[in-house]
């Protein structure tokens, strides 16, 4: 914000600095990722193992049709053009245009992250706190190693396991998917979000279990930092009850280098989902990112390629930003 | 801080949303037994005929379209692709053999598009137009290079003009292509620039009509109930979506599909399944086919030959230090078969060959002897000139198969003095080095056509497909001989395999059936190898 006399407060000029930074950052990692892809070997338009494979001829006319014969720098200049005007190409594997392909994937990203999201720092943090209220008694002891052995397990092989014993054998919930596909558009709305729900738990109960550690780590040792401080103590002095102290005021100062996490976590909404999105059938970006890569699809490889960058660079500076907001011992620098 | 209590109060709520999960859909309101789930590892994008190149040359795309529209004609149900007057009338109720080069087909005048347009002989023109022009559809245009013309007489007949005598017209006039309606599809779109519309919503003629396609999740297909060969019983046909093998098959494990497509190796997943007694496996002879291809060409200088591979003892004795029988049984159970020649369990040449050959380990060593290779210094590798006998088996790493074969094959060769180093690629790295021919022996599987011309793609000197430079003038002759013959070529077909088992330019290893899983509540269940689902329009339930 600009103060009267014209004169740019210091925390705009920095977060004006920041976003510039992470602008820049954006398009040179997406100039890479365009040059970086067209180098690496493999072709979008042959296949794989027909034994009728594309003549040499046939090719030329297909990279003709695609434009994928045109000297990289005018690729990437119409590419760059298309972008300005919010057209991120269509997809060779797909037919259809890459943002409307990720605009349809990020709701299922979105649903499976944020409820891993809401549940993970939820939970998480009850716990951690719970943790460092009962310091090494035996819940400590028992949710530390139950949260290390969940972080210490694969996804994918959890994922697995979870898929086939609740899904397969005990049949509680469904072992894949996002919905019921004989579930039709005039199906009552109760049944189609009871069904979505059934499909959404197993494939956040795995990411959860797998994540929720880390969150209950920081939290644990958050809080053990908190709790010996003065205005701790000075709460107790004044006959605060016990629960009142840890709720109203550990807890709550606990929280803010935790709440960190947040911007760090983003990103791994479409990457670090990958895995469990295969396991489970479920139909988000990590999977269609992982689909163009094996395919070479270099349009729905850069739609794909610059929403995970611009959430990589974004999660950090909104670390950055909330680092400031939270903790009023960092200097804008 | 939360409490406890808050604490038991949330898993309370999460048993009672399992318990909710469970009363709702899963109790009922999801089955429909007249539907139709099949489970598979891709999505069909554009499945529509003329349009299915490049990028969208796709199984998953066949697949859909098989429904939507339909072929002139289908092959009979032994797959054998020479024979016209067994091929079975579909959209064609009809057709005459005018001369040795041309066809003449009549239309059946029920058909009808899905709008309500009847199918006329304009439409096939129009299709076979496309399909003909290589800058539209260049692998089409390929397969019906020897399609001199299509023209109409009238609106329901159409006559195919051919440029020479050979057994496969019928064949190449019926399977490649089927007719889409002219009337919807621009001339000169084509899948790069594809008509949106008609992308999203095909109209065809066929037994299914087109639902809708939830991307990531499944195809909806309906029963026509104006098909000309009758309504189908099914009425809801999906195509459901799970690329992960695991996840496919706990889909047709808990009951949210009812089929599978081909239950991927190891074989342990096919027993997974048949244990299952609501479900019944149904075996399925596949295009598919298995072999170690020896390049014997220098894979840095093409111009030369391969310094060891051009030597056929050398590829002789690695074909017999290879037993091949325990490999198939250990990978694929029951569901495979050790080759004789390129020859898939799809393929009906196949039949009549004779039974491939063995281990032979002794005669293999004595090859090598016979080359000039032994081991001097002892160390178990055979050297000539100094040389170590060292091969590089390159294959891509997304497949199981073919990296628990390339183990096995490791060590038989070990035992002979052979040094096998197993190079697994990234997919694209692996097709762009087959491709330039960076490799010593490829570890490749290939798809085959139904027809057993295809053969000439990698199997003739100057095949599109042939990255190895494998040339036999005589096999190249025998092909051209077998290709032109009218009726009763199954003998010479018999002798290429024998010729190129002899001159062991691979070691084919296995021809996999494919195996299927449906729900024992449909009946009447037929699989085709060149089209899976296609006869799912004469399915039924109990």
């Amino acid at each position: 914000m600009a103060s009267g006399t014209g004169v740019v407060h210091p925390v705009t000029r920095w977060l004006l600095r920041r976003a510039a930074q992470a602008g820049v950052t954006l398009v040179v990692v997406t100039v890479l990722l365009f040059f970086l892809m067209r180098l690496a070997p493999g072709d979008p338009l042959g296949q794989l193992g027909d034994e009728r494979q594309y003549t040499q001829a046939q090719l030329a006319v297909l990279r003709h049709l695609y434009h994928t014969d045109q000297p990289l720098l005018r690729q990437l200049a119409s590419w760059a053009m298309a972008l300005l005007h919010g057209d991120l190409g269509s997809s060779f594997s797909e037919h259809r245009p890459v943002t409307a392909l990720i605009a349809e994937r990020l709701p299922a990203t979105l649903q499976l992250g944020g409820t891993v999201l809401l549940v993970n720092f939820t939970l998480g943090l009850w716990l951690g706190a719970v943790q460092a209220v009962r310091r090494g008694g035996w819940i400590d002891r028992w949710l530390t190693t139950l949260s290390l052995a969940g972080f210490a397990m694969p996804s994918f092989w959890l994922g697995l396991m979870l898929a086939w014993l609740v899904g397969v054998k005990w049949r509680l919930l469904p072992p894949g998917g996002i919905a019921n596909p004989l579930l039709g558009p005039d199906t009552p709305w109760w049944i189609l979000a009871t069904d979505r729900l059934a499909h959404l738990i197993l494939p956040a109960a795995t990411l959860v279990i797998v994540s929720i550690a880390i969150t209950m780590r920081y939290q644990r040792r958050a809080m053990l930092e908190v709790l010996p401080l003065p205005y701790i103590v000075a709460a107790r002095a004044k006959g605060l009850p016990e629960s009142v102290v840890r709720r109203h005021h550990a807890w709550r100062n606990a929280l803010f280098p935790v709440l960190t996490l947040v911007g760090l976590w983003l990103p791994i909404l479409v990457t670090g989902s990958v895995f469990v999105e295969a396991v489970f059938a479920w139909p988000g970006l990590g999977s269609l990112a992982a689909e163009a890569i094996g395919r070479r699809d270099y349009p729905l490889l850069m739609g794909t390629g610059m929403l995970v960058s611009a959430m990589v660079i974004g999660g950090g500076l909104l670390t950055d930003v909330a680092y400031a907001l939270l903790d009023p011992r960092v200097r804008w620098a | 801080m939360p409490s406890l209590k808050s604490g038991l109060a949330v898993a309370r709520l999460a048993a009672a949303l399992v318990a909710l999960a469970r009363a709702g859909p899963l109790a009922g309101q999801s089955h429909d037994r007249d539907a139709l789930v099949i489970v598979t590892g891709q999505q069909a994008t554009m499945p529509i005929p003329t349009f299915m190149e490049g990028p969208a040359n796709l199984t998953a795309n066949a697949d859909v379209a098989d429904q939507l529209f339909l072929r002139l004609a289908e092959p009979p149900p032994d797959a054998m692709t020479t024979d016209e007057r067994r091929f079975v009338p579909v959209l064609a109720k009809s057709w005459t053999r005018r001369d040795s080069l041309t066809l003449a087909f009549d239309l059946d005048p029920r058909a009808r598009w899905h709008d309500g347009h009847p199918v006329t002989a304009r439409d096939v023109v129009f299709t076979f137009e496309r399909a003909r022009n290589s800058e539209i559809a260049p692998k089409l245009a390929g397969l019906l290079r020897h399609v001199a013309a299509v023209t109409a007489e009238g609106d329901r007949r159409v006559v195919f003009r051919f440029d020479r005598v050979y057994a496969e017209q019928f064949y190449d006039a019926t399977f490649n292509v089927s007719p889409i309606p002219s009337h919807l599809v621009p001339a000169g779109a084509t899948v790069a620039n594809p008509p949106k519309d008609f992308v999203a919503n095909p109209v065809g003629d066929g037994p299914y009509r087109w639902v809708r396609s939830v991307p990531g999740q499944f195809i909806e297909l309906a029963a026509n109930p104006d098909f000309l060969l009758g309504a189908p019983r099914i009425k809801r046909l999906f195509f459901r979506t799970a690329a992960e093998t695991d996840a496919r098959i706990n889909l047709l494990l808990s009951g949210e599909a009812d089929a599978i497509d081909n239950i991927s190796t190891p074989v342990a997943n096919v027993e997974r399944v048949a244990a299952i007694p609501d479900l019944r496996i149904v075996p399925l002879a596949s295009p598919l086919l298995g072999y170690l291809l020896f390049n014997q060409r220098d894979r840095t200088d093409r111009s030369k030959p391969h310094p060891i591979l051009s030597d056929p003892n050398v590829r002789r004795a690695i074909a017999l230090a290879i037993d091949r029988y325990p490999i198939v049984r250990s990978v694929f159970g029951q569901y495979g078969e050790v080759p004789y020649g390129p020859a898939s369990q799809a393929l009906w040449i196949r039949h009549g060959a004779p039974k491939a050959a063995g281990a032979d380990t002794a005669q293999a060593r004595r090859l090598l002897v016979k080359s000039g290779w032994f081991d001097r210094d002892g160390d178990g590798i055979v050297e000539r000139d100094g040389r170590p006998l060292e091969l590089t088996l390159s294959f891509p790493l997304t497949s199981e198969v073919r990296k628990q074969i390339a183990s096995q094959v490791q060590e038989q060769l070990r035992r002979i003095g052979i040094r096998i180093d197993l190079a697994r690629l990234e997919g694209q790295v692996w097709i762009d080095r087959r491709t330039r021919g960076d490799f010593d022996i490829d570890f490749s599987s290939a798809t085959q056509d139904p027809t057993p011309s295809g053969l000439t793609q990698s199997w003739s000197c100057h095949g599109g497909s042939n990255v190895a430079g494998y040339c036999d003038p005589v096999v190249d002759s025998l092909l051209d001989r077998a290709i032109a013959m009218r009726s009763g070529s199954g003998p010479l077909w018999q002798e290429i395999l024998r010729r190129i088992e002899a001159s062991q330019p691979a070691v084919f290893v296995y021809a996999p059936s494919f195996v299927y899983a449906v729900n024992r509540r449909f009946t009447k269940v037929v699989l085709r190898p060149e089209s899976s689902w296609l006869l799912v329009r004469e399915w039924s339930t109990r």
